[in-house]
């Protein structure tokens, strides 16, 4: 072109710039995060499955290189006699590059690389290049179809609105279970006692996690030296203990404001929780094994009973997060989601299983331990089918 | 070799830490897009709740009542329309106007609010209105429920700011939207008060960054508040005519460069 | 046998030689450019006019198969007039026909305006001066579903596919400006000639109809590449458009793509035509230039610079994008408005579409803002499968936050004039009255 386009000659160059970078090998990740993980990397200690590279006064050692796509951790080891710089090209472009190593020093260089052939430098520009070939990888095969980070904006904010929704349900309920105690009402008291804990079971995979408020919100006398005699016997279960076994309300009012309390902290200290793309499914894997290997097999509500309905709910707690990656999963892995979709079926068909005659869920103390084997093994295979989504999506 | 390392790595540096706006999104807005949501979730639980009692008024055949009810139970619909209109099917049964429709008033098709204040305004009658306000509460709970389910896209979120002040430059500040009723201030009132929110939500994301920006638009913001203060009557305004040809200018102007301005936020954030 | 293209490109020149013939001197140097440029001229309907290469003296002939002005390229100016016909039997309409030949015999052809009586109003509105200079001028006329269903005796021979245009989901369509018994497409190198044809076939025929609606527009004038390859021309967005067009150079494929053949199962009469769609389309504009670049080439699936395919950002807008290795729409959209509109397989080769649209720019809106946007006009030989297919595609794309549709029509373009004895639309009149 003789007149080139102004616009075209001077507006996009940054774009233009990030194209060719990718061509040449970079993954530009979130803002640049691979370089400065490449960078802060360096400084750390040999990582096990460091590459290392000698760079002589003549070539490197060796000249001819192999890796796997995805992170590289090289060292480098000049054992000439000049400062050197070591380089990695994808034709002119530098891909990544360590500048000034002293002889007799090593330097540390990390770089995430596509598949491809590069060329290496080995000290004197007029040293013959050493060649670096990047084979395909599993984890190659994942960026390809890894998201942006912009892509888990909305599902993790959606997940942040269920659980303020759920939690505000469940401090709602509180309240009514309160003025229920108040007025000696058991029926109410009952009844608004099990949708706040339908509710503590939708958001229980990460407010298991907090656990100051979980040992007030939901210990189990079992672990309990005292058991329901002890001091720390409170929250859900203590009342629960009140409503079914000693059928009564009396010493329950303090509790159920203490809980309430509890649970309006609970309420902002969720609101106040900083997710991570993998917090999605990392949640949800780590429950469902925490509900497999106590919960389902021991029992948590020993007085009432009715863990049927309440892990319902905590599956359904389960698939809230999990829902919102399938989306993107189904994208990158249509084998992951299916399996994840499966799974969930497949616990459920477990759970089916736990009613009597009148499709009504039989109480836990009739469910065979075999039984909860069973439903604990579904569970198991769900956590497992969770754990094949991060990776799936690119995320480490 | 020194020019290709010039070029390879810091040029890349430069890019990625000192443009003008963010190279992608962060998880800051994590946060503002559940709070947005939020905001729309009470928003939608209020209008189907007003829309419940106009609609009542509509088929009772209170067509006092039903004018009185009319502006008001729009005042959320207009608050939340950059999400409202990701359905454009509900939008159009539920805010399109009789120009849409090729016989305008006449068409049996034109539907939903518009529809209704054409009959009580400009026929001072609820004849023939039960089965359009029927519709009406049935759409409106469908948006409901299909926002509830919705993962909201955040850069329709945050673009939302700016479609509001669209909506309005475009075809609002004309008087054109109610035309019937002439309540287009309480129109106004809601758009302005959903933009705000959104910069709202997100101001701490650029509070450092883009101090000028956001004074700007505070300011901007400012001016349609007072301008719109003046025509305070109640709990809402008065009618659209009442409006001088001097004021209406002052808002035309504020949201030509509100919507100029709020363009460019999701470029701010990250989000193209 | 002889080739058609041939035909046509032959009768072209000889038109050119009539003209100069008849215009004498003056016109014959003002000829030259024109002459040097009749092969640039040469070039697709949805390539921009070539700068500096329209002439006064460019003419396209109005007699043929067809009629002119479809595969032509567009010429810088274009209008679409939509009227109301007052011919309540077949003799009427013959005469309304006769008429409209005449005057575009006249007017596409050029000559010296008849002088009359100084105390009578002119013949002539006198824009162009004393002599008419054809100015590369068509003037198409077409026929809308209403001519036929107001007419028990032409219902019968309505074209299989022609009716009211409907209303899509994101029209807005204005009845002031829809519909009509009879569209005129007058397009010629300059505004001038386009209102001159306008104004004289409304005074010749006042009486057998009457002007419901009108929209002009334009195609920006452009400077070929050093290579010699004409650009699509842009629309009011900024993108090219067209790209895409079917090359209407390619007889073979018009014969396919836009001319109604005997095997389409239309009436009889009306092999030869074709199926023009209006649509008189609102951009917003000032919204569009406030809406992030990137997104703006996400919505259309094209960069906005050259018009490549958004897969080959380097290549040029006639590379065809490989939607068949771009599955899910990471580098188009899978709502981008060219990949629903052309899925570029071979089941979309059916719904391929001659596009031939202007620019059209009108004034200030109630709420003051610019009133600008797409005449779009297109043809076809099968509205259904062409246009009414394309659009229905195309409902629910993210550009419809950006455009309005708010006029236009169906219309059915009519046969061509055959020959100086012929006029248009005989072949419909003839079978009206053997009917």
């Amino acid at each position: 072109m003789s007149s080139p386009d102004p616009q075209r000659a001077g507006g996009p160059s940054s774009r233009l710039m990030t194209i060719a970078l990718v061509g040449a090998g970079v993954l530009v990740l979130a803002g640049g995060g691979a370089f400065y993980l490449a960078s802060q990397r360096t400084v750390r200690p040999s990582e096990p499955g460091t590459i290392a590279v000698r760079v002589g006064d003549k070539s490197c050692e060796p000249m001819d290189l192999t890796v796997p796509a995805g992170r590289s951790v090289f060292e480098i080891e000049n054992a000439s006699n000049r400062p050197i710089e070591w380089e990695i090209l994808d034709g002119v472009m530098v891909v990544e590059e360590r500048e000034n190593i002293a002889p007799g020093f090593r330097s540390q260089l990390a770089a995430r690389l596509k598949p491809g052939v590069y060329d290496i430098t080995c000290g004197l520009l007029s040293n013959p290049r050493g060649k670096l070939t990047v084979t395909a990888s599993a984890h190659s095969e994942a960026e390809k179809v890894k998201p942006p980070l912009k892509a888990f904006i909305g599902p993790l904010s959606e997940y942040k609105v269920y659980l303020a929704v759920q939690s505000g349900q469940m401090a709602r309920a509180i309240g009514a279970l309160s003025t229920a105690i108040d007025a000696s009402d058991m029926d109410a008291a009952k009844s608004a006692y099990a949708a706040a804990r339908t509710a503590y079971r939708y958001v229980e995979a990460v407010s298991g996690r907090i656990a100051d408020l979980e040992n007030a919100i939901d210990p189990v006398a079992t672990y309990l030296a005292g058991r329901e005699q002890d001091p720390a016997f409170t929250g859900f279960h203590r009342i629960e203990f009140g409503l079914w076994r000693e059928g009564s309300v009396a010493g329950l009012k303090p509790v159920a404001d203490k809980l309430a309390a509890d649970a309006a902290t609970l309420r902002d200290r969720l609101k106040a929780v900083k997710f991570e793309p993998t917090d999605l499914a990392g949640n949800a894997a780590r429950e469902a094994r925490r509900l497999a290997e106590g919960p389902v097999i021991s029992g948590d509500n020993l007085y009432a009973n009715d863990e049927v309905v309440e892990f319902a709910a905590a599956v359904d707690g389960l698939e809230k997060p999990v829902s919102l990656l399938v989306p993107l999963v189904t994208e990158a892995s249509p084998d992951v989601a299916k399996a994840t979709t499966d799974a969930f079926a497949a616990v459920r068909a477990e759970l089916g299983k736990l009613s009597g005659s009148d499709a009504a869920p039989i109480i836990y103390s009739d469910v065979s331990p075999d039984a909860r084997k069973a439903l604990a093994a579904a569970l198991v295979a769900l956590a497992d089918a969770i754990d094949r989504i991060n990776p799936a999506l690119g995320l480490e | 070799m020194r020019m290709s390392g010039l070029v390879g790595a810091s040029a890349l540096a430069f890019i990625l830490s000192s443009g003008a706006f963010a190279q992608e999104a962060s998880l800051d807005l994590v946060e503002p897009i559940a709070e947005y949501k939020i905001y729309v979730s009470e928003k939608l639980a209020k209008l189907v709740e007003d829309t419940t009692a106009f609609t009542d008024a509509v088929k009772a055949g209170e067509v006092d009542k039903a004018k009185e009810l009319f502006a008001p139970t729009r005042l959320s619909y207009e608050a939340i329309e950059p999400i409202a209109e990701l359905f454009s099917d509900l939008d159009a049964s539920i805010d399109s106007r009789a120009d849409d429709y090729e016989k305008a008033e006449a068409d049996p098709e034109f539907p939903g609010f518009h529809r209704i204040e054409y009959g009580l305004w400009e026929k001072n009658s609820t004849e023939g209105l039960a089965p359009v306000a029927d519709k009406l509460l049935a759409d409106v709970k469908e948006l409901e429920g299909r926002i509830a389910s919705l993962t909201f896209p955040p850069e329709k979120v945050v673009g939302g700011a700016a479609v509001l002040m669209e909506e309005v430059a475009a075809t609002k500040i004309s008087g054109e939207e109610d035309r019937y009723s002439h309540t287009d201030l309480w129109d106004f009132r809601g758009n302005f008060d959903g933009a705000r929110k959104i910069v709202d939500l997100v101001r701490p994301l650029i509070a450092d960054k883009e101090a000028d920006f956001l004074k700007t638009v505070d300011a901007n913001f400012e001016t349609v508040d007072t301008t719109l203060a003046k025509y305070k009557d109640g709990e809402g305004y008065v009618t659209y005519d009442k409006l001088t040809d001097d004021d209406r200018k002052v808002l035309a102007a504020a949201v030509n460069t509100l919507a100029e301005d709020l363009s460019t936020l999701r470029g701010k954030l990250g989000l193209d | 046998m002889l080739d058609p293209k041939d035909l046509q490109r032959s009768s072209y020149h000889l038109n050119r030689r009539r003209l100069l013939a008849g215009l004498g001197a003056t016109a014959v140097g003002g000829s030259l450019t024109g002459a040097a440029s009749a092969e640039t001229m040469h070039h697709s309907v949805a390539d921009a006019p070539v700068a500096n290469a329209a002439s006064q003296l460019d003419s396209v002939p109005h007699l043929g198969l067809h009629q002119a002005g479809v595969v032509n390229g567009r010429p810088a100016n274009g209008m679409v007039a939509s009227f109301d016909v007052l011919a309540s039997n077949a003799d009427e309409l013959e005469a309304l026909f006769r008429t409209l030949t005449e005057r575009i015999a006249f007017l596409t052809v050029g000559g010296s305006v008849p002088m009359l009586d100084p105390k009578l109003p002119p013949a002539d509105s006198g824009l162009l001066g004393p002599i008419v200079r054809p100015d590369n001028l068509t003037i198409t006329v077409s026929l809308g579903a209403s001519l036929f269903d107001d007419r028990p005796w032409l219902a019968p021979l309505k074209p299989r596919h022609l009716q009211r245009m409907m209303r899509f989901p994101n029209d807005a369509l204005d009845a002031d400006i829809c519909h009509g018994d009879l569209s005129l497409q007058i397009c010629a190198n300059t505004q001038d000639t386009t209102i001159h044809a306008l104004r004289d076939i409304i005074k010749a025929s006042s009486r057998q109809m009457i002007l419901k609606w009108k929209q002009e527009g334009n195609v920006p004038v452009i400077t070929p590449g050093p290579d010699g390859r004409a650009e699509s021309a842009r629309n009011f967005l900024g993108f090219r458009d067209g790209s895409a067009n079917p090359d209407s150079s390619d007889v073979a494929e018009m014969d396919r793509v836009v001319w109604v053949g005997a095997d389409e199962g239309e009436p009889a009469w009306a092999v030869g035509g074709s199926y023009q769609a209006v649509r008189i389309i609102r951009n917003f504009v000032e919204r569009w230039d406030r809406t992030p670049f990137g997104e703006q080439e996400r919505i259309m699936g094209r960069t906005k610079m050259t018009g490549a395919p958004l897969d080959r950002r380097q290549g040029s807008e006639f590379d065809v994008p490989d939607y068949a290795g771009d599955p899910e729409g990471k580098a188009t959209p899978m709502d981008a408005h060219i990949r629903l509109a052309n899925e570029r397989d071979e089941a979309s080769k059916a719904h391929i579409i001659l596009r031939r649209p202007f620019n059209y720019s009108n004034g200030v809106t109630q709420s003051g803002q610019l009133d600008q946007g797409l005449l779009f006009i297109c043809y076809q030989a099968n509205l259904e499968r062409g246009f009414i297919t394309v659009q229905q595609k195309l409902n629910g794309e993210p550009l419809e936050e950006y455009i309005k549709p708010v006029g236009g029509g169906f219309f059915y373009t009519l046969p061509g004039i055959r020959d100086a004895s012929d006029y248009l639309g005989s072949s419909l009149i003839a079978a009206a009255r053997g009917a």
